[in-house]
């Protein structure tokens, strides 16, 4: 790649306004509702009114503009809601399994279980916890030694004869 | 926990001794006539080179036709007392509970597709079983590549969701992949391993049919004493002419030198690398590999691991066997002789490895044979050449030598004595041992009415072994060359590097094919002329040689056709008993592959990236997320870099990061999560990848 042509070239990833309206952030909260599979406005706009919250009662983090920790906060709230509906650890890889699940079309309707009252959302719990990926067995650990092997010192001769000639 | 090594019985005794002395015998035979020939006027430097030469080639070449003669014998008479699956073993306990086997399946940036396709085949062929509940599946990954990373991941997935595989079909990565596939599977046994009393270990092509796999566990529950099982995987599923010629010669000949490999091998068999059970604490306990002292190509990682494993485990007493007769063991082959050549190549630093351990302590006879065989599969190449070029350089001076017919104070002429008679017999005899074989095969279709009709009948069966002669005579040249430029280049310590296999079917284009053979046919010319010019009588001998040299760029370009071999296949024309009946196994997989139709909505999008959809898409970047095992956070100049990567990221694009690149940002949690959160705060303008 010739870095000159890249320097002077559009940025693959548009700089961040300084100052993003509240228009975009919802613009692009919505966005992201909607790819995670929520169509109704109201609860996108429920959603995101929440996520906004979140997101202003959070610290900074570094390298995350106004618009990114939005999402961020977008993405916990979700975690929050899986967390206490499957009774999770807060681990993020555990957290990252119940939010594949979600989103992997396994129960569809997981908007309206966000919104549920608590046991009338079984069947859609039931459904995300048969999805949760499992992607390896609990531990049995043993123990594999690295065996001996004894080389004959004839050959080991014959290889420092080899190794003392020069290389090119 | 080692066991005692069971005596050998005097059957097995007596059939190794009745092997070695025929490979003894053969050989000092052919040297016998070889020496007459020589010593008349005094051995010259040259002919004791080419004597030498000569026996170490005829013995390998004896050794081939003596266990493919035994394989013959076998399988004409039937009887096999001690073939591993015929050996009666005490029953299974019916109470105790019923041994769980893993089925393992380590890629390396492989097609996924095929080899998830692969993999839902043999679970279909193990539901017909019954069986299922026995096996869990492990794909274990050492993939680099981050498209490919991703792409497996959701085909994983996909299978879980399909099979309804939850806890049955297992998926990881490995952070680094250490001591490559050998290192992958230790990483298996010694975190999962305690789970089962078996692995099958398989390769990314292999296929095996679901009544083999319980089959070879009801075998290893029968025979406490076997450590390893090897089946023999016949080759299959590719349509160019080259890879048709050798599915047809392995089906064929395949069969006759397993059965004669067991025929003196016995319970100290070896292990090819994949298609084969494995008793799991006996390799825990005995096959942890060490680090080999010194550099390549001679030291560091055990590469040709396979073959030390089943070492190891004779050397602790335990019983390795090659089960000949289990049928329903499938491998794919390269398509063509480059990518042939290729796989030669990666192989080739390994086996040459072997030559430091044939020489250790420890290992039992057989072991050590095993290893010099795999030393001889790639230094049998330079031998040969070595072998014609003190021939052409001997016959070169013969010519210059004039006769002389008279001797003191002899009157009447002495006329020189003529060898052509013995020379004849030793061309005759060395021909005989690399040939007859093939008729042997041929012959024995004639016993199995079933298995001839599978081949295309006795007369098409007849045609396709000589033009698959025809064929091994061309290329045998080339790969000679070929083999001869991987030992040099492994002994001057050129990296040979692990490139991935390129698997699926594709034709050499005339480029690749003449930058590859370009130099073989150039010395093919040049050796001609010479020999021509100096040597003419040499010439004529060296003509099957010669050809296949000057022919390699239209021989490789033409046997990697597919429509050519499409048309053999059409005409009859090697055709093996899984193209003619193809087992239900390989139904499954053409199948899956004809109709690749995820449950995951993701994987039917085929986009320009997985990369960026782990980026970019909340679905796999969470799954991708969630199978990312638990790592220490960053340290300082870690986090320096990742945040580097993520500014080209943003900059320059996904393009201008390497692979390497890619995997970091995508292989830590929190850099993946805030470049989930950066793409969709800032859509990129042109991509059209986000709403």
């Amino acid at each position: 790649m010739d870095r000159n042509k890249v320097s002077v070239a559009e940025p693959y990833l548009p700089p961040a306004p300084p100052t993003p309206s509240s228009e975009f952030v919802f613009a692009r909260l919505g966005a992201y509702w909607r790819a995670l599979g929520v169509s109704d406005p109201d609860q996108i706009a429920a959603l995101s009114e929440q996520a906004l919250r979140r997101a202003a009662e959070s610290p900074e983090a570094p390298g995350l503009d106004a618009v990114a920790r939005a999402l961020v906060a977008a993405g916990e709230l979700l975690d929050d809601w899986l967390a206490r509906a499957f009774d999770l650890p807060r681990s993020p890889r555990e957290l990252a399994a119940a939010r594949a699940a979600l989103l992997s079309g396994a129960a569809p309707n997981w908007p309206a279980a966000l919104f549920a009252a608590p046991g009338e959302a079984d069947t859609v719990l039931d459904a995300l916890r048969a999805a949760r990926a499992e992607p390896a067995p609990a531990p049995s650990p043993g123990a594999m030694p690295a065996q001996r092997i004894e080389l004959f010192g004839s050959l080991d001769s014959l290889r420092r004869l080899w190794r003392s000639e020069p290389r090119d | 926990m080692t066991q005692t090594v069971q005596p050998s019985t005097m059957g097995h005794t007596l059939r190794r001794m009745v092997f070695f002395l025929l490979v003894i015998l053969t050989t000092l035979s052919a040297m016998g006539l070889m020496v007459s020939v020589f010593q008349t006027d005094g051995l010259s430097p040259m002919e004791l080179i080419l004597l030498v030469l000569y026996a170490i080639l005829f013995s390998w070449i004896c050794i081939a036709f003596w266990t493919a003669f035994m394989g013959f014998f076998v399988i004409l008479t039937g009887r096999d007392r001690w073939a591993i699956s015929r050996q009666s073993g005490p029953a299974p306990d019916p109470a105790a509970p019923k041994p769980r086997t893993a089925i393992l399946m380590p890629i390396y940036n492989e097609d996924s597709e095929r080899v998830f396709a692969g993999l839902r085949a043999i679970h279909q062929s193990l539901v017909d079983t019954g069986q299922l509940g026995d096996f869990d599946f492990f794909v274990l990954s050492d993939t680099r590549d981050p498209e490919v990373w991703v792409e497996e991941e959701l085909r994983w997935q996909d299978m879980v969701r399909a099979l309804d595989g939850k806890g049955r079909i297992f998926y990881r990565n490995r952070p680094e992949n250490t001591s490559r596939k050998s290192g992958n599977l230790e990483d298996f046994c010694t975190r999962w391993g305690g789970h089962y009393r078996y692995m099958i270990v398989l390769d990314a092509d292999s296929i095996m049919k679901g009544e083999t796999l319980v089959e070879m566990t009801r075998i290893m529950e029968r025979h406490p004493r076997v450590a390893l099982l090897q089946t023999p995987p016949v080759p299959i599923n590719r349509e160019s002419l080259f890879a048709r010629i050798l599915q047809f010669a392995g089906s064929l000949y395949g069969r006759m030198f397993t059965a004669g490999l067991n025929y003196w091998q016995l319970g100290e068999s070896n292990y090819w690398g994949h298609n084969a059970i494995i008793r799991i604490q006996p390799f825990l306990d005995h096959c942890g590999l060490p680090k080999l002292p010194g550099r390549e190509p001679f030291g560091g990682d055990i590469l040709s691991h396979d073959f030390v494993e089943a070492a190891l485990l004779r050397r602790a007493g335990w019983e390795v066997w090659l089960a000949y007769d289990l049928e329903g063991s499938y491998e794919e082959i390269p398509p063509t002789l480059i990518d042939y050549a290729k796989r030669d190549r990666r192989w080739c630093q390994g086996n040459l490895q072997h030559l430091r351990l044939a020489l250790s302590g420890g290992f039992n006879a057989l072991s050590r044979l095993h290893f010099l065989m795999g030393v001889m599969s790639y230094a049998a190449s330079p031998l040969w050449l070595l072998f014609l070029l003190a021939t052409g350089i001997d016959a070169y001076f013969q010519t210059r030598h004039e006769p002389v017919y008279f001797f003191g104070e002899n009157w009447a002429p002495v006329w020189p004595v003529s060898f052509a008679v013995e020379m004849t017999t030793v061309l005759l005899v060395t021909l005989t041992m690399l040939f007859l074989p093939k008729g042997l095969a041929l012959l024995l279709l004639l016993k199995d009415g079933r298995l001839r009709r599978a081949h295309g009948g006795m007369m098409k069966a007849t045609l396709s072994v000589a033009l698959e002669t025809l064929f091994s005579v061309l290329t045998a040249p080339v790969l000679m060359l070929f083999q001869t430029k991987f030992v040099l280049a492994i002994l001057l310590r050129r990296a040979v590097g692990w490139p991935p296999q390129q698997r699926g079917d594709h034709m050499t284009s005339l480029r690749e094919a003449a930058l590859t053979h370009g130099v073989q046919t150039l010395i093919g010319l040049v050796a001609g002329v010479l020999s021509y010019q100096y040597v003419p009588a040499f010439f004529w001998w060296f003509i099957p040689v010669l050809v296949g040299l000057v022919l390699a760029i239209p021989v490789s370009m033409l046997s990697s056709s597919i429509a050519l071999g499409r048309q053999a296949r059409e005409l009859g024309l090697f055709l093996t008993p899984e193209e003619t009946e193809p087992p239900v196994v390989l139904d499954y997989l053409a199948e899956n592959l004809e109709e690749d139709e995820p449950v995951l909505p993701v994987l039917r999008e085929r986009p320009a990236s997985r990369f960026v959809q782990a980026l970019t898409d909340p679905y796999v970047n969470a799954l991708h997320l969630s199978l990312l095992p638990p790592r220490e956070p960053p340290g300082k100049r870690r986090r320096h870099y990742l945040e580097g990567l993520i500014h080209q990221l943003e900059e320059e694009g996904p393009d201008s990061l390497s692979a390497a690149q890619k995997r970091d940002l995508i292989s830590d949690p929190e850099t993946l999560a805030r470049l989930h959160a950066l793409f969709w705060s800032r859509p990129p303008a042109n991509a059209g990848m986000l709403p």
